[in-house]
């Protein structure tokens, strides 16, 4: 094998050395020949004839010799490639213009592959990743489905269930970081010791905790690390923004909710558990009597060696089962959901993008389409060319090679400036992100490139092949016979460019299909009621820390005195605060079970309810309304009777009479006690998680009697609240200058966050489908404008003899609007049976919307004919005199 | 002819001594009876070949009437083929004979 190859090398080397000596050695060979017929007895002259006779012409044999030989399959195949660049340089509009298109199409598909392939397809960036499940806790009798878990389950947990190497849990929340004399709110994450040994991962700087730290490590009920020695950890990204990647950080000490905090590591910049934006980690350890019924705790786990998801699931569910029967009274009716952490990290987002992908790959194919058609245009201009190659000898398969070289040279170049653009196009994605998981791991890599190379290859023989196959198919004698006036072979090459003309249509159709629905279903969207009015609000999340404000009510005097301030701002209707605003992620949000105080014993009024504390005002700045009663005022004082307002399916569930105003519900707060309060309103249910979430039971307490440290603080103002933010900081910056605000987003954004998915899958499916029509429309135009050209011999005739105008015209347009028609035909079709793969993402639009369909349907086939009177008005304006004349 | 047949054919003539590219078709020729005749287009071709894969080397030398001509060489490695190929090629061909033969 190695001798062939160095064989072939000697030969690609020594080549014109080689030429000459064969052509020497047939040359002898001939001679002796000739001379052996000679001493046979012919003369001379003769014996030349009768050898070059009998032995064969010489040439053919030093033609099949140069092909056998190494490096002729490059030469010529380089020579094709000269020759395409040489006709794509006398056409540089063509060139252009089809390079253009595939480079788009190449790199919108890129692009996407690329997120679709770091978000949903690539594994995990950590060891053994298909073993990390996610566990929840459930509650189905009492309508729970996705719950935290609790520190007091989590301790039995790992002593009771072998098939898990390990279980950690995490808990994120906002802190504030002081360094020098700014403060900020930074996302920490309480993290158990067996959080980064179980992901495996360790810190790239430093060290992450050991077992006595995470042991010493206590906190306040501010979360205030208040333990001997707090120490923490940094993320990499954070390290590198806040710190400027400060190599002499380890060691160091921060101020962390006002205590001093060593730092003992930093993470590699590859970690991002539990999720990207953590940027401070806390060692986290359980003392022995950890409460089993407050749901707060995220945990994470790693399947033992052989274990398999559903074995691992099925005997936790047994210890959870054991366990309620042991501690009935916290545990019973939880059992537990063990999901693949990839699959929960990525949640449905997959499902859009895959969606997104499919649709790209349209778009990818109608782009080559269109250069397909302007090559099939273009080679029958050329179609002499081949004729007067196959008449002097080559194969079909040699022309063939050679009519591929022009779109494999475009879609070269297409796929690479295409390349060039996904790299854009990726980087805009990151500064712009939507929402989608993994988004910091996207990134142009081999894998991506390979797709850019395949996809580009795919585009150059889907646009090249058909009109490459046309030429090769030219017959000699006819082409080139003189004018082409019955052109053979007419009616295929009409099929093939009717075809391709109709696919682009079809597919046009398919994409506006979707859009339309995706476009409608964001309409629903928006329409839907949260619950309360977020124009014109500010949120600013405020945390207070234990130390200052902990005690003698200061949060009390404190929030009561930033909310007098902030009402009295230029330009602010009213002010208020909770512990858990809508479409809001941050403060405590937690769940207890509550109960009418006349029904103790009734299981089934027995609900849980999310509790929020507010202050006074709050429901008239977030523009919620009281259905019954009242709001909190300042009756609800600290030494007044304790009061509750119910949102409106939480008094209707328990009070189903209506009843529900005057009476007394009673709260558990677990190992704190339970607690009878006084209803005295009643609120309008909100959609606390965005338009896509269902209303749930909330219950409101008075902030003056329960005072927070933490508090989302609502400015409503009668103008652009963002104007507001400024003003707001400096109060709170005038009040506590360490207690600045973790982001002032105004309220509209927030919400808006909450289906951001929806909004960015909108855009950029209509964004594809507007591209794609415009393609479409422009292979309608251009096939009308081609028909016209070929036929203008035909349409002068007519002309001539007698047809009107208007007859002309009705026939070119008539030509495209039946294309256009047979193509929306297709596409519809093509768009209902697919209807099923977008119905996932819609939102109260059914796939077979009449709306959606009569725009597509409609409009379209409107817009095509529009198109097409253009090169059918150009028709009508051939003069017949001419033409005829020219023939 | 068949390509294979024909470089079989070249290698055996070859093991009887080295022989330039007439040399090789006269010689085929003659035992042949005539019955193969070898062109241009078929002899060297298949000479390239069997260079390429090293079953024959070649060297320029002075030929009988002084001119230079590409003497050729059969290799161990040609050898080891031809004996091979011999071989198959008898049992094919009296698998082949004894078919006809039946009755």
């Amino acid at each position: 094998m190695l001798w062939k190859l160095r064989r072939r090398c000697w030969e690609l080397w020594h080549g014109e050395q080689l030429e000459r000596d064969a052509e020497e050695e047939l040359a002898l060979h001939l001679e002796l020949a000739a001379a052996d017929r000679v001493s046979a007895g012919l003369d001379a002259a003769e014996a030349r004839r009768r050898a070059r006779l009998e032995l064969g012409n010489p040439d053919a044999a030093r033609d099949a010799l140069r092909e056998g030989r190494a490096g002729f399959w490059v030469e010529s195949v380089g020579k094709d490639a000269i020759l395409a660049l040489r006709a794509l340089r006398s056409r540089p509009a063509f060139a252009a213009v089809c390079t253009l298109t595939v480079a788009l199409g190449v790199g919108a598909s890129t692009a996407l592959f690329a997120v679709v392939d770091a978000v949903v397809l690539k594994p995990l960036p950590l060891p053994d990743p298909s073993a990390l499940v996610r566990i929840y806790d459930v509650n189905p009798s009492k309508g729970v489905e996705r719950s935290g878990v609790t520190t007091g389950n989590l301790a039995d947990w790992r002593r009771l269930a072998p098939r898990y190497r390990g279980i950690a849990g995490h808990y994120t929340m906002g802190r504030t970081l002081t360094v020098g004399q700014d403060s900020e709110v930074v996302l920490t994450a309480q993290v158990t010791e067996d959080f980064f040994p179980l992901l495996g991962v360790e810190a790239a700087l430093g060290r992450t905790f050991t077992s006595e730290e995470a042991r010493a490590a206590l906190y306040d009920n501010a979360a205030a690390p208040v333990g001997p020695d707090p120490v923490v950890v940094l993320s990499h990204d954070y390290w590198q923004r806040r710190f400027g990647a400060d190599p002499t950080l380890v060691g160091r000490t921060l101020v962390l909710e006002r205590r001093p905090a060593r730092v003992v590591g930093v993470m590699p910049a590859s970690f991002a558990m539990p999720a990207p934006d953590v940027q401070l980690y806390m060692p986290w350890g359980f003392s022995g009597d950890e409460p089993r019924d407050q749901h707060y705790v995220s945990a994470l786990a790693r399947l033992a060696p052989g274990a398999s998801l559903l074995e691992a699931e099925a005997e936790l569910r047994g210890v959870a089962n054991a366990l309620a029967r042991e501690h009935p009274r916290t545990n019973e009716g939880w059992t537990v959901n063990v999901v693949p952490l990839q699959q929960d990290l990525v949640g449905d987002s997959g499902r859009t993008l895959f969606v997104l992908l499919g649709a790209v790959s349209l778009l990818l194919l109608v782009a080559c389409a269109n250069v397909a058609l302007l090559s099939l245009a273009r080679g029958l201009e050329r179609g002499h060319e081949a004729s007067v190659r196959l008449a002097i000898g080559a194969t079909q398969g040699r022309l063939l090679r050679q009519f591929l070289m022009e779109p494999l040279l475009v879609s070269c170049a297409g796929g690479a400036l295409g390349a060039l653009l996904a790299v854009v196009g990726l980087a805009l994605l990151k500064h712009f992100p939507a929402g989608l998981p993994r988004i910091h791991e996207v990134a142009l890599d081999p894998r991506a490139l390979v797709f850019a190379a395949a996809a580009s290859l795919a585009a150059a023989l889907v646009s090249g092949l058909p009109a490459a196959w046309r030429r090769t198919r030219a017959q000699p004698v006819s082409e080139l016979s003189g004018t082409p006036t019955r052109v053979a072979g007419a009616g295929e090459r009409h099929r093939i460019r009717d075809a391709l003309v109709i696919a682009e249509v079809a597919m046009a159709v398919v994409l506006l299909a979707g859009a339309s629905l995706l476009v409608r279903s964001y309409q629903r969207l928006q329409a839907v009621e949260p619950g309360f009015d977020p124009r014109g609000v500010l949120v600013a999340p405020i945390f207070l820390d234990m130390e200052r404000y902990g005690h003698d009510g200061r949060s009390r005097t404190y929030y009561a005195g930033l909310i007098e301030r902030l009402t009295a701002l230029p330009g602010v209707v009213s002010a208020g605060g909770a512990t858990a605003l809508p479409a809001s992620p941050l403060g405590p949000d937690f769940e207890r079970p509550v109960w009418p105080e006349e029904s103790a014993s009734d299981e089934r009024l027995r609900r849980p309810a999310w509790v929020r504390m507010v202050t006074t005002g709050y429901f008239r700045t977030l523009g919620m309304r009281i259905e019954a009663g009242r709001a909190f005022d300042g009756r609800d004082s600290p030494d007044g009777a304790r009061t509750v307002i119910l949102s409106h399916s939480l008094a209707r569930r328990l009070w189903p009479d209506g009843g529900a105003l005057g009476r007394r519900l009673v709260v558990d707060y677990s190992t704190a006690g339970t607690y009878p309060y006084d209803v005295v309103g009643v609120v309008n249910d909100v959609r606390f998680g965005g338009p896509r979430s269902e209303p749930r039971y909330e219950i409101y307490l008075p902030h003056a009697q329960r005072p927070y440290l933490i508090l989302n603080v609502a400015v409503r103002t009668s103008e652009d609240p963002r104007r507001l933010a400024p003003a707001v900081r400096q109060v709170l910056r005038e009040l506590d200058p360490g207690k600045p605000a973790h982001g002032i987003h105004s309220l509209e954004d927030l919400l808006g966050a909450t289906y951001s998915r929806d909004r960015h899958a909108m855009l950029v499916l209509s964004a594809f489908a507007c591209v794609a029509s415009v393609l479409a429309l422009l292979g309608i135009h251009g096939v009308l404008a081609h028909r016209v050209r070929e036929r203008t011999r035909e349409i002068g005739i007519r002309v001539a003899i007698g047809a009107e105008r208007g007859h002309v015209l009705r026939w070119i347009a008539g030509y495209g609007l039946r294309l256009m028609l047979v193509g929306v035909a297709v596409g519809g079709a093509l768009a209902a049976t697919s209807a099923r793969v977008v119905s996932g993402l819609l939102f109260g639009v059914s796939p077979a919307d009449p709306a959606a369909a009569a725009l597509v349907l409609l409009a379209l086939p409107l817009v095509g004919l529009v198109i097409s009177l253009h090169p059918a008005w150009r028709a009508t304006r051939i003069d017949a005199a001419v033409v005829l004349r020219t023939g | 002819m068949a390509a294979e047949k024909l470089e079989l054919l070249i290698l055996k003539t070859l093991a009887l001594g080295p022989r330039h590219g007439y040399g090789i078709a006269q010689r085929i020729e003659q035992v042949s009876g005539g019955v193969f005749r070898v062109t241009l287009g078929s002899l060297y071709p298949a000479l390239q070949r069997l260079e390429r894969n090293g079953l024959i080397d070649a060297a320029w030398k002075a030929s009988e009437n002084n001119r230079r001509a590409r003497y050729y060489r059969i290799t161990p490695a040609g050898k080891r083929r031809l004996v091979a190929e011999q071989a198959d090629w008898e049992r094919v061909s009296a698998a082949v004979m004894r078919v006809l033969k039946a009755t």
